[in-house]
């Protein structure tokens, strides 16, 4: 039965080949080689030398610290105010739900360098923000280079602008999973006098805990891919603040004139990532997602 | 609890709703407010313009526009149609691959979970790692700042999405009339094609939907294999624009307004199947 499906498998396996594979390949190859376009002309091999490299390099370090450190402080932001979101968006006395469902859908599906671009006007230094917090009289702050005195700081004004993108995602997928749970769940606990924060707390939640955990895991693993709204807002600074690991690796690899550039160093960084994220996908997929028992019912 | 008790309360629920909502999109709307300001009102914090203007409009889409020393821009137009033209084909092939792809998968089991689970992970796995190789790639072939260099690309973002989105389509559709077109003496293509596709068209509009969206939105890619004028969608010009000329911020609303509002109106069109498509099915 399985080779009658191989026909229509075919093509998309042909093109995830070139796409993916042949350039996995070609990644690795990379590691153990250097270039930069800019001062040589040929791929030259350069053994381990891309591995003392990044043994050595803090701004490497730091990107890996600065990516976990913005996934550490938005998904569970997001995680907390997405389920309380949706548990106010499921309220029976709530009127309006398809409107408001529709609002949510916004932030998420504004193209994310539109969101950066709408930031970054919205933080700038003479822009709608500051002009608006001295009017009412309170200071204004240097939001994308030093926000309340601290250039650290400015990595959680990026995590401000990707809490605001992903919560309302959170809240529709909770508040999808609060209203999968059967009404006569529900009208039992009532019947048996359950008040709406038990209701809430012991039959609601526990059973949208497989919901929640998918998106939570969904978002870990979106969080790796965080780059447009650093390119638009900050293009990684001030300094090396805002250069996560995603970030690091486009400027070692792509803007030639920066330190370290290399094409080499970069597939190397590349693989860090790509390591990070296969550990990350191969828990999902072993102990969080059945895909056998999700496609085929077993 | 008396009926004006319980409709007080609504009233409380919906207006604390809407208060909220409307904050949250307050940064957007303020954009799309200065979009219609004329150049004297740019910076200012109003929602809405004193005097409501289509200038930027039609400067960024039609005239270009000088602004002195402040610079000049081009008109957007041919951005605009590379981002249509792109994200079009991709959401067509892409559709039908997945289709095709996804229905080998839950009929036939074909690669078995290992092809499964392969597919869902390049959803997950970020493209900033492989696109060195897609560079030299596309170089290679001579699609390097092409649009049809984009369309050979895109798939790797677009595939994985229109796949998961049909396995969820296709397990619910039942088997049974396949089934009776295979006595009936259909091959297991034609009974894919004449049966099973019009049973799953809504699917497979919706998924071609996703495809377009995701392309419409895609910045890393672009950025990087399109450099240039021929093949630049909408998404990279407004980056380029907003570095070049960060300071004309009417047109530059205007240009980030029209880049995003038909992606956003789509994704509220289809929002029943949104957060399904988003969470690869696992969530419906």
């Amino acid at each position: 039965m399985r080779s009658q499906g191989v026909p229509f498998i075919l093509p998309t396996l042909a093109f995830l080949v070139v796409l993916v594979v042949y350039p996995t390949i070609y990644l690795y190859y990379m590691i153990f080689h250097s270039f930069n376009p800019l001062y040589e002309i040929t791929v030259r091999f350069s053994g381990l030398q891309n591995f003392s490299t990044l043994i050595t390099d803090a701004d490497a370090h730091y990107s890996i610290l600065a990516m976990l450190v913005l996934m550490g402080v938005t998904v569970p932001v997001e995680i907390a105010l997405g389920t309380l979101l949706a548990i106010f968006f499921t309220s029976p006395h709530l009127r309006g739900k398809v409107v408001l469902r529709s609002i949510m859908l916004v932030p998420l599906s504004i193209p994310a360098i539109i969101t950066g671009l709408n930031w970054k006007m919205v933080f700038f230094t003479y822009g709608p923000l500051n002009t608006f917090l001295e009017s009412v009289g309170l200071p204004t702050q240097p939001w994308l280079s030093a926000p309340f005195g601290n250039p650290f700081n400015t990595l959680f004004v990026l995590a401000v602008l990707d809490i605001w993108q992903w919560t309302p995602f959170v809240a529709l997928a909770v508040a999808s999973g609060i209203e999968s749970v059967p009404p006569f769940v529900k009208e039992a606990a009532e019947i048996d006098g359950a008040s709406r924060t038990q209701l809430i707390r012991h039959i609601v939640l526990p059973l949208s805990k497989t919901v929640i955990i998918i998106v939570l895991l969904l978002r870990i693993i979106d969080s790796l891919k965080i780059f447009d709204i650093i390119y638009m807002l900050t293009a990684g600074g001030p300094g090396n603040v805002t250069t996560t690991l995603p970030f690091y690796i486009y400027k070692v690899g792509f803007t030639l004139t920066a330190p370290k550039a290399d094409i080499g160093y970069a597939s190397l960084l590349a693989v860090v990532l790509l390591m990070i994220a296969t550990a990350l996908v191969l828990f999902v997929l072993t102990r969080a997602l059945n895909v056998k028992r999700v496609i085929w019912g077993e | 609890m008396s009926r004006l008790a319980v409709t007080l309360r609504a009233v409380a629920y919906s207006l604390a709703a809407w208060i909220f909502a409307v904050l949250y999109l307050l940064p957007f709307i303020w954009m799309i407010g200065t979009s219609f300001k004329p150049i004297g009102e740019w910076g200012l914090p109003t929602l809405i313009p004193n005097e409501a203007t289509l200038r930027n409009y039609y400067e960024i889409l039609v005239s270009g526009g000088v602004y002195g020393v402040r610079g000049h821009f081009p008109p957007i137009i041919r951005y605009l149609v590379n981002s249509l033209t792109v994200s079009s084909v991709v959401a067509l092939i892409t559709s039908l691959l997945g289709a095709l792809t996804a229905y080998g998968i839950v009929r036939f089991m074909a690669g078995g979970t290992t092809f499964a689970n392969w597919i869902l992970s390049l959803r997950m796995i970020p493209p900033v790692v492989i696109l060195y190789p897609l560079v030299v790639m596309t170089k290679t072939i001579g699609l390097y700042n092409s649009i049809p260099g984009l369309i050979l690309v895109y798939p790797v973002i677009t595939l994985p999405i229109t796949t998961w989105f049909m396995i969820g389509t296709f397990k619910s559709i039942p088997r049974e009339t396949e089934e009776a077109a295979l006595i009936d003496g259909c091959t297991h293509f034609q009974a894919f094609y004449k049966i099973s596709l019009p049973q799953a068209s809504i699917g497979l509009a919706t998924s071609a939907i996703f495809a377009f969206i995701f392309s419409w939105s895609e910045f890393l890619i672009p950025l990087l294999l399109a450099p240039g004028e021929q093949a630049m969608p909408l998404t990279v010009f407004a980056g380029y624009f907003s570095n070049q000329y960060g300071i004309l911020w009417g047109p530059l609303s205007a240009a980030a307004v029209i880049t995003a509002v038909p992606v956003t109106v789509t994704a509220i069109i289809i929002q029943k199947y949104l957060i399904r498509g988003l969470t690869l099915g696992f969530v419906r």
